[in-house]
């Protein structure tokens, strides 16, 4: 009961939301440029589906091939940087230095660099760039806590380096890496939507021109209905994240000790 | 079970570099000690006495900086460490197979031999029902097992154990000691065992060095006549309290110096 409770909740709560707002657009007569009810933009949806299962297309292509780069980069850089410190010390500031130049001021750059022959290839650099961050600290950081007792236990057995990383090190570090995959998952759709909102107007056919254009013709149902779409796909990856999460950990991590 | 070799140390020294102390910090001085093929020893002596370093300088995890010790090499060794320091991803028994998969590179094992070697080892220790639990589902002594099977599914000649019941209670540590006895006289490899119990050297090794500041301070054989070899028997035996009181003793002087 307890259970079934707490996934009713939350639904619960977003249907009486979703009824408060209809309602009141109504009661009010708020215009539907300014504020379109839920049930205006389930028809916009209805109306511009095609258009906007493309766009979303696009978007989650860019969004996967960011967060895909960003991980294989991350998790490639952090195992560089455990094993060199030199290669670390060297490496490290710059990388820093291009987390936090804002992605929006070197973008153009980017685009320029790239081509606009190849805009989608852009658009997957400006979302690594913003998302692959987390990645590689929290791989590092994982890399890095390894009981020192259990390299003792490979020191005995005699591995070598890379069998230390294969059945210690990477598998140690898994939790950390998947904080780092579910933060960079998120990250690397707000990269995807800010690089085609930097991209412009032609360039980009995904779910963040689309609400650009929609803006543009005052079409706010439209905008509302690509907007649900883009929160639909992020929650959508950040559960898709956790159950993966759940599904490698549940047995033997401790954060997972009591709902064994 | 390869022939144990026997182990000799030579003036073995090992300083620990710290701040502000050009000379370091003296971890092991002057150990000059010889254990022979088969042979049970107890190191006993207060926390910090250096104990666990020369463990650690036998099993070639530390650098001896002085002296010199017989050549042994890693795959001879079997380390049993204080804490189970078992795997949490992977299983009973693939944690206690994992060293001998590590170091097939070079022993090359068939696949069917490290089943045989992992096998025999979880029986030894009375675990192989639970070959497919992971740590997590087992009780500390348990873990304690399966840390002490990992050591000896290597069949290692020397056995290294680092306080591996310290953290148990006393029954599980009583139940411990007599599995390790009787796989010590099974499979005789040379065991160093060390210990902060008293009781627990007694009952047991052949003899107890008595460690202080980095150096053994005194030797203490322990007599223990066949009939006395049941589990039990021993602890209430004269010979087991005279082996106490004379390892006491030799703490004591320490204390006392």
């Amino acid at each position: 009961m307890g259970a079934v409770l707490q996934k009713l909740i939350p639904l619960a709560v977003g249907i009486a939301l979703l009824g408060i707002w209809e309602l009141s657009v109504h009661l009010i007569q708020v215009p539907i440029f300014v504020l379109p009810p839920p049930s205006a933009i389930g028809h916009a949806l209805v109306d511009n589906f095609t258009t906007l299962m493309g766009s979303l297309w696009v978007t989650v292509r860019i969004t996967a091939m960011a967060f895909f780069w960003a991980v294989v980069s991350g998790l490639a850089l952090a195992i560089v940087f455990t094993r060199a410190r030199l290669l670390e010390m060297a490496l490290y500031p710059y990388v820093v230095t291009l987390q936090v130049t804002p992605v929006v001021a070197i973008a153009p750059l980017i685009l320029i660099w790239v081509g606009f022959d190849h805009v989608d290839r852009a658009l997957v650099i400006i979302a690594w760039i913003v998302a692959f961050f987390p990645m590689l600290t929290n791989a590092v950081q994982g890399l890095r806590s390894t009981q020192p007792q259990l390299h003792d236990v490979m020191s005995l057995a005699g591995a070598r380096w890379w069998q230390r990383l294969y059945y210690l090190e990477l598998p140690a570090a898994l939790p950390s890496m998947l904080t780092g995959a579910k933060i960079s998952g998120g990250l690397a759709l707000i990269g995807a939507v800010v690089a085609e909102f930097v991209a412009g107007s032609g360039a980009s056919t995904g779910l963040a021109w689309r609400i650009i254009e929609a803006g543009n013709r005052l079409e706010i149902a439209t905008l509302f209905a690509a907007l649900a779409l883009l929160s639909a796909l992020g929650i959508a990856l950040f559960y898709a994240l956790t159950l993966l999460e759940w599904l490698v950990l549940r047995r033997w991590h401790d954060s997972f000790a009591k709902t064994r | 079970m390869t022939r144990a070799p026997s182990l000799t140390l030579n003036q073995l020294g090992l300083r620990y570099p710290a701040h502000g102390s050009a000379a370091g910090v003296v971890a092991l001085q002057n150990i000059t000690a010889s254990f022979p093929a088969g042979s049970f020893t107890a190191l006993v002596g207060p926390s910090g006495c250096g104990k666990s370093s020369l463990l650690r300088v036998l099993a070639g995890l530390q650098a001896p900086t002085q002296g010199d010790m017989s050549a042994v090499t890693q795959s001879d060794i079997g380390f049993v460490f204080q804490e189970p320091t078992l795997l949490a991803w992977r299983n009973v028994y693939d944690n206690v197979a994992l060293p001998l998969k590590i170091a097939n590179r070079k022993s090359r094992l068939s696949a069917q031999e490290i089943d045989v070697r992992v096998s025999e080892a979880l029986t030894l220790v009375g675990l192989e029902a639970r070959a497919k639990a992971l740590p997590s589902e087992l009780s500390g002594g348990m873990k304690m097992r399966v840390s002490l099977a990992r050591a000896l599914a290597k069949r290692p000649p020397i056995l290294l154990m680092d306080e591996p019941f310290a953290a148990l209670d006393e029954l599980t540590r009583f139940r411990l000691d007599d599995d390790l006895r009787a796989i010590w006289q099974q499979q005789k490899p040379t065991i160093l065992f060390v210990t902060h119990s008293v009781t627990e050297a007694a009952y047991l090794a052949q003899r107890a060095l008595v460690m202080r500041a980095g150096e053994i301070k005194s030797e203490i054989a322990i007599a223990r006549p066949a009939s006395q070899n049941q589990p039990d028997n021993f602890r209430a035996a004269p010979s087991f309290h005279a082996a106490c009181a004379a390892i006491s003793e030799a703490l004591a002087q320490g204390e006392r110096a």
